[in-house]
């Protein structure tokens, strides 16, 4: 890889991306979800964590919690029609999303979602937490939502499946 | 979260995962479920409806969002519709970055739009430096084989007049009136 001197590991020539990505990254989840299983779909996520973002997460290892807020503050930028809130803690960083861009997007392009479109965020983001030496929790879904990555002395209570919800039509 | 800043990145990823998940003909399986059926359905839709004058609304849509620089250019006539990638944004980002998943990210253009024009009752003519140079000519099946030549559609924009195009077609991947990714020329 080519590592930037920002946050983010790819750079590009435009500001952000195009929204209509977003289309893709949806046929993928329904894709692998139908023909090869929730299993399979799970493993793909926590592969891609591990290994695609491996540049992040050892930026993550190295840089700690304000390199994690630095990522998702540049993460969100890129990403058109997101409006994020990242707030930082001793202990913690919470990325509070007031309005998800890819659910957004895919609304207003009326196509169908899959449900379990939040719970990729779940998964990628504890795949990607455990190799910096972080926990991840998530709350919320459907289009607005928290995530949070900590430090293991935050001692965050275990993850409820119950407070990732489902995308509703 | 997985975003569409990187989305070059990850989607070459997903076709290294695929294989190794189901073979090469779960790659293919997926450009053509996946991307051409579900994802591009919008392009689909307009390319079957309209044709050429379709393409031009997709192409002239998604390249613009996709490569505001404009590194391509399009030429269309009653008879073809073609792009010239002087700077293909998607193969770019990954050469820029380094990102290298899969052995021929370049397929997944003709994996998911070879099946797409097929459906529509179109072949391509295609050939791909793999270094982000490319060019596309789409014809109504049933046209005359053969590539035009250099110039004939694009004029000075044809991509193969770059001095930097190669002059050995070993170099090259190539296809002609095709519609299947591996219907690559010898």
């Amino acid at each position: 890889m080519n590592p930037s001197a920002g946050p983010l590991p790819y750079t590009d020539t435009k500001p952000q991306g195009s929204a209509d990505f977003y289309y893709a990254i949806n046929a993928t989840f329904r894709y692998i979800l139908t023909k090869l299983g929730r299993e399979a779909w799970a493993a793909y996520l926590q592969e891609m964590g591990r290994g695609y973002f491996a540049p992040v997460n050892t930026a993550w290892r190295t840089g700690g919690l304000p390199a994690v807020a630095r990522y998702w503050r540049a993460f969100f930028a890129a990403e058109p029609g997101a409006v994020v809130a990242v707030t930082e803690q001793p202990d913690r960083v919470e990325i509070h999303v007031h309005e998800c861009p890819a659910l957004k997007h895919l609304r207003a392009g009326g196509r169908e979602i899959v449900r379990e479109y939040c719970r990729h965020c779940h998964i990628l983001g504890t795949a990607r937490a455990a190799a910096a030496g972080l926990e991840m929790r998530l709350r919320g879904g459907n289009g607005s939502c928290c995530h949070t990555y900590a430090l293991p002395s935050a001692a965050l209570p275990p993850q409820e499946p119950a407070a990732i919800a489902e995308v509703t039509p | 979260m997985i975003g569409c800043y990187d989305f070059c990145g990850h989607y070459e990823w997903t076709f290294g995962w695929l294989e190794r998940a189901g073979g090469h003909a779960q790659v293919r399986d997926y450009w053509n479920e996946a991307i051409n059926h579900d994802s591009q359905r919008h392009a689909r839709d307009l390319i079957r409806g309209e044709g050429i004058p379709g393409m031009l609304k997709y192409w002239g849509h998604t390249l613009l969002e996709e490569s505001p620089d404009l590194g391509f250019h399009i030429s269309h006539r009653a008879d073809v519709f073609r792009i010239d990638f002087h700077d293909c944004p998607s193969r770019g980002f990954l050469l820029r970055n380094g990102i290298h998943h899969y052995r021929d990210y370049c397929d997944h253009c003709m994996g998911w739009t070879g099946p797409m024009l097929c459906e529509a009752g179109y072949v391509i003519d295609h050939e791909h430096n793999h270094r982000g140079q490319c060019w596309w000519e789409m014809r109504p099946a049933g046209a005359p084989g053969g590539h035009a030549a250099p110039g004939s559609v694009a004029g000075d924009k044809d991509v193969r007049l770059r001095p930097d195009w190669p002059r050995d077609p070993a170099q090259l991947d190539r296809y002609e009136k095709a519609n299947d990714p591996d219907e690559k020329l010898p």
